[in-house]
């Protein structure tokens, strides 16, 4: 077991130096590998996870049932847009494609080790560090298009989300302050001790530092009102960057706020964290759920549609009963492989058709044979739509909610998704469900002519249809182990009888 | 040792009066002489406003046709105003005085405030525009300063419970660590500018001379000659003695006050106020010498700063418990 | 009504104090270098506030943090970001969306919500006097505005580091004994964050010609 930590912190930031000095194809390969064994050695975690309540190494490693839960979906992730962005990188020939490609593929297997650390990390301060160092690697990964877009959206990307890490770090030191009064000056943030004393911390220091932590953490995670670098950052960035940053960068940050939520519940009793997040979670879907029905952007779409699911997972952690932070969990892993499944659908079209614009893009089922109906599927899995992961965690959450007093909330939170379901489904079905264009019609609605049919990269097919099978096989039938880890995660989270 | 004479509090009071009174133009030639001497010419004399004075007083008052009594009126309305504060305020004693209760800071302020607006009120009414234009801006900036000023007042409200400026002394007399408060340090500072402001230096104003576009305080005045103009000058130097007087006796430096009424301390309390004065009136100075006049608009940038420092000094105390 | 904290604490307070007033003055501070330099002052007058504490309350392990932070904040951040103004040979003088007295009066009352925000905490420390916690929040608070308010790249970067600065005062009031391998991490972490501010500010001054980000707003919606 420790064997396993150490080498989940240790193999990715290897291979990723590595990469910067090898050559485009190898580091390809290298990708793949490291990103199918980290998701591996994670799987490998599972039983024991869900089974004892911590595996540690030393004071600076730890895992229980919830980081696993989120070092599954951000590994599954990593080896799935290792494949994907084999397919998709055209890297043009002489030095400066192999230097973009150096600096992609080091920076993409960075980028995915330090989000492996950041759940396996043990303490407070240790989980800012990791966090930060996400947030200034995939700043530079936004910024590695030499585009217009690109810089404006990575300028605001570093700045917004810096700001909101230095809210979370004083977050963490005024828990530290917290943990001062029962622990004495001189300790380190780690869970178990924090989790232990956390019955005695002085009420109004703790909600001080939930609320800095939620806005600070939430930041990265994309809630509203502090969302505003989303949508410029992951429609900018190179798709296979944004893939990750959609389905596990704001899974990490999630990680990081249900962290401090622990502490809290266990200080503060269940109902404070639960209403401060319940706020944030219906402003997200309320204003994703809007912002969806006006898009053009195919990615920006996607992002926004990040951003829905990320409210939903905040309402959801509101609801407090154990099924639906068993559904919250779920919905983690299954909202990881459906976006990562759409944006790289997104990455095929945009590659096939050379334009992110949705009013011009027409006739995608006829151009792209395989990832066109896969794209549509992936989407509607986004919608909830069964029998896809997510619609299974969709309604974990929202029979939670209803047995919640406030069963309100889980009706405006099904009403809002129905909402997000006609922005998402309305443009993908336009561009991808429509008959081929094939010559522009004169006055028309500057639909493009449809590209001759051909799939871009059959890779990009094979890390889709990778997805799409997760989605079924978390939808359909969960394995028992897998339940059990979700189980006991939910568990953990709750508050103590 | 001798009969224990005591000068009797109305006397120590009515001396209060005269010193600010006498010695105003001194303090006011000590300024100008170094001014002149920092900027490398010999500098006038430094009993010269006295002279002035005396001469001023000897030459004929001149009125314009469209002016009312309100323009003779006003310089006599502000300096009776500027005979009035100096029994408020801590001038020679660290004891309140009978007529010491009348009014508090508050009330100080608003003497001071009235003189400025009876000044500012009869040169408006003469119908000469640069007076009217010095009378608007100095009424305006009055009217910035004020909300620092207040801020000021609660400073001292906080710490004392009161607004009495002589218990306000008597708490920095108590013990360095009160002088170094920050909450202290942030209300002398945020003073002192109200003190340039309303004394008409630089940055604020050039403080000779007769730039028009740059005049505030010195504008309202363009139109008196005479006895008139006698007392507007000797006003314009106490009020200078008195803000200087609340800067050091209240917040910076409130030594050598007598304690008691015994002549020796009483005699020696006059020499150390105008000591004192002397050497904040240097200081005042070297600042006119190292900066330059702001431009008119820049001039709320500066009353701004002055406001915040104000404002933060009530945060450190109020909130900060500092 | 309210007793006169020791001579130290008072001192102390008065440094904090400086602090925060920088941050003020770097709203005014209408050229970029002046901000960068008043940056660089602030952060000195940070690490005087622990070599203070450091000193007084023994605390070893705040000296060895105090030259790190010297060495990072006053000598290297400035550094790097006055070379990138003499790279960029262009805007030197930053704008700002209002006028000065209005920044000014919006920040003054940002900073009165938090030092009553963190003064309804009744904090104890045992090292700095809980007027720095207040002075910390005022000093993050006021970095937003800041932020917010100019709109140009160095001074939104300057405003962000200033918002550590602020952080770090706070870490000294309530978090002096934090391990220091943990507050060594953070100023790690700090320096990368710089580097890599550096880095996509030439990439935008490389893209755009200039340095402010009023060109930026292409993206919307």
């Amino acid at each position: 077991m420790p064997a396993i930590l150490i080498a989940l912190t240790t193999f990715p930031f290897v291979v990723a130096v590595a990469t910067f000095f090898l050559p485009a194809a190898a580091s390809r390969v290298l990708s793949v590998v490291s990103g199918a064994a980290a998701f591996g050695l994670s799987l490998a975690l599972v039983p024991a996870a869900a089974a004892h309540s911590q595996l540690a190494v030393g004071s600076l490693l730890r895992v229980d049932a919830l980081s696993v839960v989120f070092l599954v979906a951000t590994t599954f992730l990593y080896g799935a847009t290792a494949v994907f962005a084999g397919g998709y990188l055209h890297l043009a020939d002489g030095a400066a494609g192999s230097r973009y490609g150096r600096r992609f593929y080091a920076g993409l297997n960075l980028f995915c080790w330090s989000m492996v650390v950041a759940p396996l990390v043990n303490g407070l301060a240790l989980l800012w560090v990791a966090i930060e160092i996400t947030t200034v690697i995939s700043a530079l990964l936004v910024a590695i298009d030499d585009t217009d877009g690109a810089t404006e959206a990575s300028w605001k990307y570093v700045l917004i989300a810096s700001l909101g890490l230095g809210i979370a770090l004083l977050a963490t030191i005024i828990m530290y302050y917290a943990g001062t009064t029962v622990f004495g000056s001189a300790y380190d943030l780690s869970y178990t001790k924090l989790l232990a004393g956390a019955g005695h911390f002085p009420p109004d220091v703790v909600r001080l530092a939930f609320v800095l932590a939620v806005l600070g953490f939430g930041t990265k995670m994309g809630l509203v009102p502090v969302h505003t670098w989303l949508p410029d950052a992951h429609s900018e960035a190179p798709t296979p960057v944004s893939a990750l940053l959609s389905g596990a960068l704001l899974a990490t940050s999630f990680y990081a706020i249900l962290r401090y939520f622990q502490i809290a519940v266990r200080a503060l009793g269940p109902t404070f964290p639960r209403n401060v997040l319940l706020i944030f979670g219906l402003a997200s879907l309320l204003l994703a759920a809007l912002y969806l029905l006006s898009q053009r952007d195919l990615k920006r779409l996607l992002a926004y549609s990040s951003v829905e699911h990320m409210g939903i997972l905040a309402i959801g952690m509101s609801f407090g009963a154990p099924i639906a932070v068993v559904g919250v969990l779920l919905h983690v892993l299954a909202h990881a492989a459906a976006k990562g499944t759409a944006f790289f659908g997104a990455g095929s079209v945009v590659r096939k058709f050379a334009t992110k614009d949705m009013t011009k893009i027409r006739g995608g089922i006829g151009a792209l044979p395989w990832s066109g109906p896969m794209l549509v599927a992936a989407v509607l899995a986004l919608s909830a739509m069964p029998p896809f992961g997510i619609f299974r965690s969709e309604f974990l959450i929202v029979s939670g909610g209803l047995s919640d007093p406030r069963d309100t909330v889980a009706a405006v939170l099904v009403i809002l998704v129905t909402l997000a379901f006609f922005g998402l489904s309305w443009f993908t079905t336009q561009t991808v469900l429509t008959p081929e264009v094939t010559a522009t019609a004169p006055g028309g609605a500057g639909a493009m002519v449809t590209p001759p049919k051909g799939e871009v990269s059959r890779w990009i097919v094979v890390a889709m249809a990778t997805g799409l099978v997760a989605l079924l096989i978390l939808g359909v039938h969960p394995p028992a182990q897998l339940s059990h880890l979700l189980d006991r995660a939910a568990s953990e989270l709750g508050s103590p009888r | 040792m001798g009969p224990s004479v005591v000068v009797a509090p109305q006397g120590v009071q009515a001396l209060q009066v005269l010193t600010i009174l006498f010695g105003a133009p001194l303090v006011s030639g000590v300024i100008s002489h170094v001014e002149g001497r920092l900027q490398g010419r010999r500098g006038p004399r430094i009993l010269q406003p006295y002279y002035d004075l005396a001469k001023l007083f000897r030459k004929e008052t001149l009125v314009t046709d469209q002016s009312s009594w309100v323009f003779l009126a006003g310089p006599i309305v502000a300096f009776g105003c500027y005979l009035i504060v100096p029994l408020l305020i801590p001038v020679l004693t660290t004891y309140g005085l009978p007529l010491g209760y009348m009014g508090d800071i508050l009330g100080g302020g608003f003497i001071l405030a009235l003189a400025g607006f009876s000044v500012a009120l009869a040169g408006t009414e003469s119908g000469a525009p640069y007076a009217q234009l010095g009378g608007s801006r100095a009424m305006t900036f009055g009217a910035l300063i004020e909300p620092t000023i207040l801020f000021v007042v609660f400073t001292v409200a906080i710490i004392t419970s009161t607004d009495l400026p002589y218990a306000m002394a008597a708490t920095v007399r108590s013990s360095s660590s009160e002088i170094v408060r920050p909450g202290h340090v942030l209300a002398a500072i945020a003073f002192f500018l109200v003190v340039l402001v309303d004394t008409g230096r630089i940055p604020v104003e050039t403080h000779s001379g007769t730039l028009e576009f740059g005049m505030i305080d010195e504008a309202r005045t363009l139109e008196h000659s005479g006895s008139p103009l006698a007392l507007l000058k000797w006003g314009s130097a106490m009020k200078q003695l008195i803000l200087y007087t609340i800067l050091i006796n209240v917040f910076v430096a409130p030594w050598g006050l007598a304690a008691s009424g015994s002549p020796g301390a009483v005699a020696l309390a006059i020499p150390s106020l105008l000591g004192k004065a002397m050497i904040l009136g240097c200081i005042f100075a070297v600042v006119d010498n190292l900066f330059s006049k702001l431009r008119l608009f820049k001039i709320t940038e500066f009353i701004a700063a002055a406001f915040l420092l104000a404002v933060l000094a009530v945060l450190v105390f109020y909130a900060g418990g500092g | 009504m309210h007793p006169a904290p020791s001579t130290y604490s008072g001192v102390a307070d008065v440094v904090a104090v400086l602090v925060l007033l920088t941050e003020f003055a770097m709203l005014r501070a209408p050229l970029l270098r002046s901000q960068v330099r008043l940056y660089a002052f602030q952060s000195l007058a940070v690490t005087a506030l622990a070599v203070d504490i450091a000193a007084t309350r023994h605390i070893n392990e705040l000296y060895a943090l105090a030259v790190l932070s010297f060495v990072l904040k006053v000598v290297l951040v400035p550094g790097l970001v006055l070379r990138l103004l003499r790279d960029a040979e262009v805007d030197l003088a930053g704008s700002s969306v209002l006028g000065v007295a209005s920044m000014i009066l919006i920040a003054t009352g940002v900073a009165a919500f938090a030092f009553f925000t963190i003064g309804s905490l009744h904090v104890h420390s045992i090292a700095l006097p809980t007027t720095a916690l207040a002075i910390a929040a005022a000093v993050v608070l006021v970095a937003f505005v800041l932020i917010i308010l100019r709109a140009d790249v160095v001074s939104q970067a300057i405003g962000f580091f200033s918002l550590e600065n602020g952080v770090s005062v706070a870490s000294l009031v309530v978090a002096a004994g934090l391990p220091l391998v943990v507050e060594v991490a953070f100023l790690f972490d700090l320096l990368v964050a710089v580097v890599v501010f550096g880095v996509i500010m030439r990439v935008h001054h490389g893209r755009t010609k200039t340095l402010s980000t009023e060109e930026l707003d292409r993206l919307k919606g």
